[in-house]
């Protein structure tokens, strides 16, 4: 999903902290990276979501300047990149600091907290700790699940994710898509037997076929187009499938 | 009427029917407009129908674009004597009919000298240089055949036989800078659109104009939209486009209407759509009404917006030029620099060169207000002093006070002290000094304003302003709005302002667009200029008097003049003194509200620091 393809040409040669690389031009400089194996702190980006570039956390330095590494394509040949300095580790300690404020209790946030030495600052409180750091991972997740039922609305600190109208959100199928990518673990739902709640909807449970345990939304296996098998049925009908194969001699 | 070559065109102009020797224009600039233009026109033409100028009094009356001097409004001008009226009123109609336009003789009373009643005396105008405002009092920017007999479409007659590549040519080597804020070379924007592949490129205004209380750009798209139109259309012809768009935000119906009703001229003479002027070169041009959000005057959200998107930023690390509009090749420039490209393309890159300063040549319109006596619309050669600009067009402090500081570049530009007056106005010094040039804006501050009020009111606008996308400029605005009250609301701790400039420098390093990094900018520029603002703030004064309940009044004795105005003012009754006395502070009842300060024009009210802040 990160690799942009406009991109043509010879693969281009640069530095990362000082390691050569030669890559396609086009590579996101997160993932010239992680081919190094340095890391760098992410929260919006999801390797599989489309990138967004917009909680600024995994900041880096290309030339002069401060870049969003998760979006950040290499282009030009003989590029140079540092991903840990000073003046990065400031610029991630604020963007935590903030992050702070709004989710001081999320596991995520209380790590990075802890990694880059952030303490809270009462004085900086401004806004409601929600939760919610507005990063529109499920956003993105219910867009590429197809069903765009959230989405962000509002400017500025009154952005929130919600369906439209702030009421539930009609196209929603349950999935929860949207609460498994979220960093934080904000958003709530509950499970009981048959019954699935989540953004102020019901939903009924299907059992699955085989096993009978109720697994998944009737709106979402509408989608699905396949056999409505919960995944541990359908991981062993897998596995019966691939033993049952005549073998070769 | 069809032009199917330069040729016709050029017959078509030099046979326009002539226009009656004496005219009236009445300024139609958005501050006239709104204080009554249009019912001054109405009563000028019906005494000129009145003196017998029946057939020709629409002619001899007619609304113009703006005439710069918006605080003197409703302002007239005339042709060919060019004198200004000032402060003109429906009742003043008669006589400027019967000594004006009948006679050639000035109104000497509507003047601002009455011995001297010509413009070009005015000491408003003298510094002025005014190129892209020429038709402003020369136009009614609502007649086609006006725009034709003052020069309009002779760059795009010229340029149908120059060629795109001489029309790029003369683009790049004027040197134009955009005028949308950041001064980036015109030509290389051309250059890179002109040469990227594609077979479909789009050629966009910027016309959004978010900035609080500017009007230059709208200014521009009422009193002369045809040449934003010429200037797009010279471009779509250098760099292959033939879509474009023009963005205005939707709070300037009037700039939309005439720009709608300029492009239907043009399309009927054939000056837009296929074929134009018989070059083979086919351009389409609409109007687009934004959305209203100050981020969508950013190129990607101003883009995003057009296609019918939420008008929020991309990350982008890939030229519009390149991949803009729906992904194609795209070259957007503000209005006022689409608006130079007909003259530069019409006189030449050398005679563009020579007006202005070495690496910023031109022009610029420049928005003045504040603490000024004439505050309004100037035209003035890049890199003119900014003192230039406050005391001989602004004409100065007001009675009684004294300039404390310029802030240049609209919301998320910066503040500059009266030391840095002698900065010349241009895309690159004022960076240098911690503020940017923006689309124009000056704001004029004296003593009365408190500087970290000041940062308070663009920061608070730039934060409901945010497009909340990303975490910096959402999040920290939200936290540097919060240090900002506090510190003038004497709820500060010490250190704050170190808190506040931490904050401010990260979020300009961190931020995804245009917006959150400037954003920071307010507060930088006035905590490098005024930190002892700042560190009196921390201990609960200001010096100002604006932040209520942060200091009290003293009378110095020595200039206090007796007058009294002060008392009538004090809601409270804490100045106490007799007739035409020396007047004096009861300190105990004064609530340090500084309705008093504003009111003495001797400079005898100071404030002082509260007891219980020594
Ligand atoms: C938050 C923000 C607001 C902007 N608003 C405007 C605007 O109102 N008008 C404008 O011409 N440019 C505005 N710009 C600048 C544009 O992004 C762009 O640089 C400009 O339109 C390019 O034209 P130019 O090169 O002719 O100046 C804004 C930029 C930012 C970051
Ligand atoms: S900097 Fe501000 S306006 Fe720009 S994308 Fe981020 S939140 Fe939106
Ligand atoms: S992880 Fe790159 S901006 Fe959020």
């Amino acid at each position: 999903m990160n690799e942009p393809s406009q991109y043509l040409g010879p693969m281009i040669k640069g530095t990362i902290d000082g390691l050569s690389i030669t890559v396609r031009p086009g590579t996101v400089l997160l993932n010239a990276a992680r081919t190094l194996g340095i890391h760098i702190p992410t929260l919006c980006h999801h390797e599989g979501l489309p990138p967004d570039g917009n909680c600024r956390l995994c900041v880096s330095q290309v030339g002069g300047r401060l870049v969003a590494s998760c979006i950040y394509p290499l282009t030009a040949d003989g590029f140079q990149a540092q991903t840990d300095n000073e003046r990065i580790r400031y610029a991630r300690s604020l963007v935590i600091a903030l992050m702070l404020i709004r989710a001081p209790e999320a596991p995520v946030v209380v790590a990075l907290a802890r990694e880059y030495g952030v303490t809270e600052q009462p004085r900086l409180r401004r806004v409601t700790a929600d939760g919610c750091l507005r990063c529109g991972r499920c956003v993105r997740a219910c867009l590429t699940g197809g069903a765009e039922a959230v989405s962000l609305v509002g400017r500025g600190t009154a952005r929130i994710v919600t369906g439209p109208f702030f009421e539930p959100p009609p196209d929603c199928v349950g999935c929860l898509s949207c609460a498994r990518m979220c960093p934080t673990g904000i958003i709530g739902f509950t499970e009981l037997f048959d019954r699935r709640q989540i953004w102020g909807r019901n939903f009924q449970l299907v059992p699955c076929p085989t096993c009978g345990r109720p697994w998944a939304t009737e709106e979402e296996l509408a989608r699905l187009n396949a056999d409505r098998l919960c995944p541990a049925c359908r991981r062993r009908a897998m596995a019966e499938a691939i033993s049952s194969c005549p073998t070769e001699n | 009427m069809r032009f199917a070559d330069p040729d016709q065109l050029q017959d078509y102009c030099l046979n326009l029917p002539p226009v009656p020797p004496r005219r009236l224009w009445v300024c139609g600039g958005p501050g006239c407009l709104a204080s009554g233009a249009e019912d001054l026109l109405a009563a000028l033409r019906m005494e000129a129908t009145k003196s017998g100028l029946k057939d020709t009094a629409e002619l001899s009356c007619e609304p113009t674009g703006c005439l710069g001097l918006c605080q003197r409004g409703q302002l007239v001008t005339t042709e060919p004597d060019g004198y200004v009226y000032e402060k003109v009123s429906v009742e003043d109609a008669y006589e400027i009919v019967d000594q004006t336009l009948l006679a050639g003789l000035p109104v000497s009373r509507l003047c601002q000298d009455p011995s001297d009643p010509k413009a070009k005396n005015h000491p408003f105008y003298l510094p002025q240089k005014r190129l892209i405002m020429r038709r402003f009092g020369r136009i009614n920017p609502e007649r086609f055949d006006d725009y034709l007999r003052t020069g309009g479409y002779q760059a795009l007659a010229l340029a149908v036989r120059l060629g795109p590549e001489e029309v790029a040519f003369r683009i790049e080597a004027s040197g134009l800078r955009g005028r949308g804020g950041s001064g980036f070379p015109a030509g290389r924007k051309w250059k890179a659109c002109r040469t990227a592949e594609g077979d479909q490129k789009y050629v966009l205004a910027n016309g959004d104009e978010g900035d609080p209380g500017a009007f230059m750009n709208r200014s521009l798209m009422e009193g002369d939209p045809l040449a934003i139109i010429e200037g797009l259309t010279l471009g779509a012809y250098a760099v292959g486009a033939n879509q474009g768009y023009i963005y205005v935000r939707h709070e300037y119906p009037l700039s939309v209407a005439r720009l709608r009703l300029s492009i239907s001229n043009a399309e009927q003479c054939g000056l837009l759509g296929d074929n134009i002027l018989g070059s083979g070169f086919s351009f389409k041009l609409s109007v687009v009404e934004g959305g209203g959000a100050f981020v969508c005057g950013e190129s990607t959200a101003l883009m995003a917006s057009i296609e019918g998107r939420e008008g929020q930023p991309r990350v982008k690390y890939v030229r519009s030029t390149e991949r803009g509009l729906w992904d194609k090749p795209t070259l957007l420039q503000n209005v006022e620099t689409w608006a130079n490209v007909p003259l530069i393309v019409e006189n030449g890159p050398q005679w563009f060169k020579s007006l202005g300063s070495e690496s910023n040549p031109g022009t610029k319109i420049f928005s003045l207000v504040g603490q000024v006596r004439r505050s309004g619309l100037a035209e003035l050669p890049l890199g003119t002093k900014i003192r230039t600009v406050v005391e001989e067009v602004g004409g100065g402090h007001l009675p009684g006070r004294f300039i404390k500081a310029v802030q240049t570049g609209g919301p998320s530009g910066g503040c500059l002290p009266v030391s840095e007056l002698d900065l010349p106005l241009d895309f690159d010094r004022l960076p240098a000094a911690g503020t940017i040039m923006g689309s124009g804006g000056l704001i004029v501050i004296d003593d009365l304003s408190c500087m970290v009020d000041v940062a308070r009111y663009f920061t608070k606008f730039l934060m409901t302003e945010s497009c909340g996308k990303c975490l910096p400029c959402r999040e920290g605005l939200a936290v540097i709005d919060g240090l900002l009250n506090d510190l003038c609301q004497s709820k500060a701790q010490i250190g704050d302002t170190d808190k506040l400039k931490e904050l401010a420098l990260t979020l300009s390093e961190t931020a995804l667009c245009g917006l959150g990094q400037s954003a920071a900018n307010p507060v930088i520029s006035t905590i490098r200029y005024f930190h002892h603002e700042y560190i009196e703030h921390e201990q609960g004064y200001c010096r100002s008097g604006r932040c209520q309940g942060m200091f009290i009044v003293n009378i110095d004795s020595d200039l206090c003049s007796g007058c009294g105005a002060c008392q009538t003012a004090c809601p409270s009754g804490a100045i106490i003194g007799r007739e035409r006395k020396v007047r004096q502070v009861n300190t105990s009842k004064c609530i340090s509200c500084g309705a008093c300060l504003a009111t003495c024009h001797f400079g005898a009210l100071k404030t002082a620091r509260r007891a219980n802040h020594e």
